[in-house]
């Protein structure tokens, strides 16, 4: 056969994956946002109702805004310590060091455990009457002794952020840590040399020439905490009230506790479409770069 | 005078030195300090549970209870192997002559191409279960291993046509332009020579997408009920209405664990670039 077409052939098996198991799925949410359908009622899908849940869910669902909220401080929150973290900790392990190479020798046990596990673990470690986080929280801070971490909106989504930062900031150290690998140390020497000190050399020469790498793990994060459901499920359930009920677990509760499906659906596009605009940036950004496509 | 500010950037030095060690037992601390005490509970009686003191008597009981009926965790972890391993077999094979295309030629809308394929992985994956759900529903595919394979191959596939591609522009064309020159066909030069130069890079990208699949919760929480259900929802059965047994979840929890620890070490190196698609090396 002809590279001509043998190239489009050898595509095509990949290409019926994605177009079957991504592509149909977003097309069928797509319709399905647009009719009324409520499994309660009926098995089939209902009549057209044109853009009537997404004008519901923009103005008229405390329970969408309340997610939106909820989920706009998760990702501020949880993207802003993954990076700052991240980049701290990359920095501290460029070093060599006994320290260093143990604690880089760990750094990639954490992502390789499930997230549904990882929120698990935290409901027990944060347990209001024995858990070890709790306990060691009050002991370091007496004023905290018997805490209920998960029975407070607002601690319960900053252990929330805890959990899914445990699993990002040592994985994404890694990626800050490949960055600067790659970096010349020409120029960093140089400054040095012209008696720059350190802190100067970290502002003014090594971050800007990183900057491309935290663009990456501030997106990719961005991306990852937008999509974030695991956790919710296994380690505050959406609680207390609403108060970690993030997008995506709004998503689901509509969909298999209410079984909206029309209502479900729209919610999901309206998330889809903030990852999409994201994706579109992100992809513009390193394909950029020599070697992409 | 020279000699005191010399003592003085020494000392300077020490409390760096000190600050930083501190810093990094602290982040040593936060990452093992989870998964240590997931094992230890693993290990430990029902009485001894919230006993905070690492002195207990240890017992094996846990992994035996948990393999026992009602719990038969066994089920379960061989509904993940199959799953991870079908999805894993399924994907590869595509995803390696996609990433061969994309990297040996030039044609049509290749960038629209590859952008699509790439962006895919961006999308919600609660997005993509609703249709599947509805459509499972329909052919009396909920609850089987099936219905996770074909929605674990939406998440995998992107990912592997990405890492392949990363992979394959870095062997050299030489051999191959050799072989085609000596009338090999294409799909001949694929198999007897680019395959088997490829091969670790093969091997990375399916122990990254087996990770992946394993680890994948959304899909089975909605997806299954009790013939197919995996590991990462089995744990959430120890969740009773007689309370939390975490002593159980513990041991399932170590039992989910382990292989992926000894998977992902083994391809420590490429991890990073799986996740950010080549965009850091």
């Amino acid at each position: 056969m002809q590279d001509r077409r043998l190239k489009y052939v050898l595509i095509l098996p990949a290409a019926l994956l994605v177009l079957g198991t991504t592509i149909w799925p977003l097309a069928v949410s797509l319709v399905t946002s647009f009719r009324d359908w409520r499994l309660t009622r009926s098995l089939t899908p209902g009549p057209f109702i044109g853009s009537e849940h997404y004008v519901t869910a923009l103005t008229d669902d405390p329970d969408f805004l309340n997610a939106l909220q909820v989920t706009a401080s998760f990702v501020a929150i949880d993207v802003t310590l993954t990076v700052v973290c991240a980049l701290g900790l990359a920095l501290l392990l460029r070093r060599a060091g006994v320290l260093h190479s143990l604690t880089r020798a760990v750094l990639i046990l954490p992502f390789a455990v499930s997230p549904a596990l990882v929120g698990i673990s935290f409901r027990f470690m944060f347990n209001a009457e024995m858990g070890v986080f709790t306990w060691l929280a009050g002991t370091l801070v007496p004023w905290l002794k018997g805490y209920v971490w998960l029975g407070d909106p607002v601690a319960s989504l900053l252990v929330l952020v805890f959990s899914d930062a445990w699993r990002w900031v040592p994985y994404m150290t890694l990626v800050v840590l490949g960055g600067l690998s790659a970096l010349p140390r020409e120029p960093e020497e140089a400054a040095r040399i012209d008696g720059a000190s350190e802190w100067q050399v970290l502002r003014d020469v090594t971050l800007p020439a990183l900057l491309p790498v935290l663009a990456v793990v501030a997106i990719l994060k961005t991306v990852f905490a937008l999509k974030m459901f695991d956790q919710v499920v296994t380690l505050t359930g959406g609680g207390p009230g609403q108060s970690t009920t993030t997008l995506a677990y709004l998503v689901y509760s509509i969909a298999f506790r209410w079984y909206d499906m029309g209502y479900a659906s729209a919610v999901a596009w309206i998330l889809t479409a903030m990852l999409v605009f994201l994706a579109v940036w992100y992809m513009k950004l390193i394909l950029r770069k020599p070697g992409g496509a | 005078m020279s000699g005191t500010r010399a003592a003085a950037a020494r000392r300077r030095k020490l409390v760096v030195k000190a600050v930083e060690s501190a810093i990094l037992l602290l982040a040593l601390f936060l990452i093992l300090f989870p998964i240590v005490w997931m094992a230890l509970t693993a290990f430990k009686r029902p009485v001894d549970l919230f006993d905070l003191t690492v002195t207990f008597t240890p017992t094996l009981d846990n992994f035996r209870t948990i393999f026992a009926a009602p719990w038969n965790i066994g089920a379960a972890v061989w509904n993940s192997t199959v799953v991870a391993g079908l999805t894993v077999l399924i994907s590869i094979p595509c995803s390696t002559l996609a990433a061969y295309a994309f990297s040996r030629f030039e044609m049509r809308f290749k960038g629209a191409l590859f952008f699509t394929i790439l962006a895919t992985q961006f999308i919600p994956a609660v997005v993509v279960v609703l249709p599947f759900y509805l459509l499972f529903r329909d052919l009396g595919l909920l609850d089987t291993h099936l219905a996770l394979v074909i929605v674990n191959l939406a998440i995998v596939t992107p990912f592997a046509v990405w890492m392949l591609k990363g992979f394959l522009d870095a062997v050299p064309t030489e051999s191959e332009e050799a072989a085609l020159v000596d009338g090999a066909t294409r799909l001949r030069v694929i198999l007897d020579i680019v395959v088997p130069m490829v091969w670790p890079g093969v091997l990375v990208t399916a122990v990254f997408c087996f990770i992946l699949t394993w680890n994948e919760f959304l899909f089975a929480l909605i997806l299954t009920r009790d013939d197919a259900v995996t590991l990462p929802v089995g744990i959430t059965r120890f969740r009773t209405e007689r309370g939390d047994l975490w002593e159980l979840i513990a041991a399932a929890g170590i039992l989910i664990s382990i292989p992926m620890f000894l998977l992902s070490s083994v391809i420590q190196r490429h991890f990073v670039r799986g996740m950010t698609g080549g965009a850091v090396k």
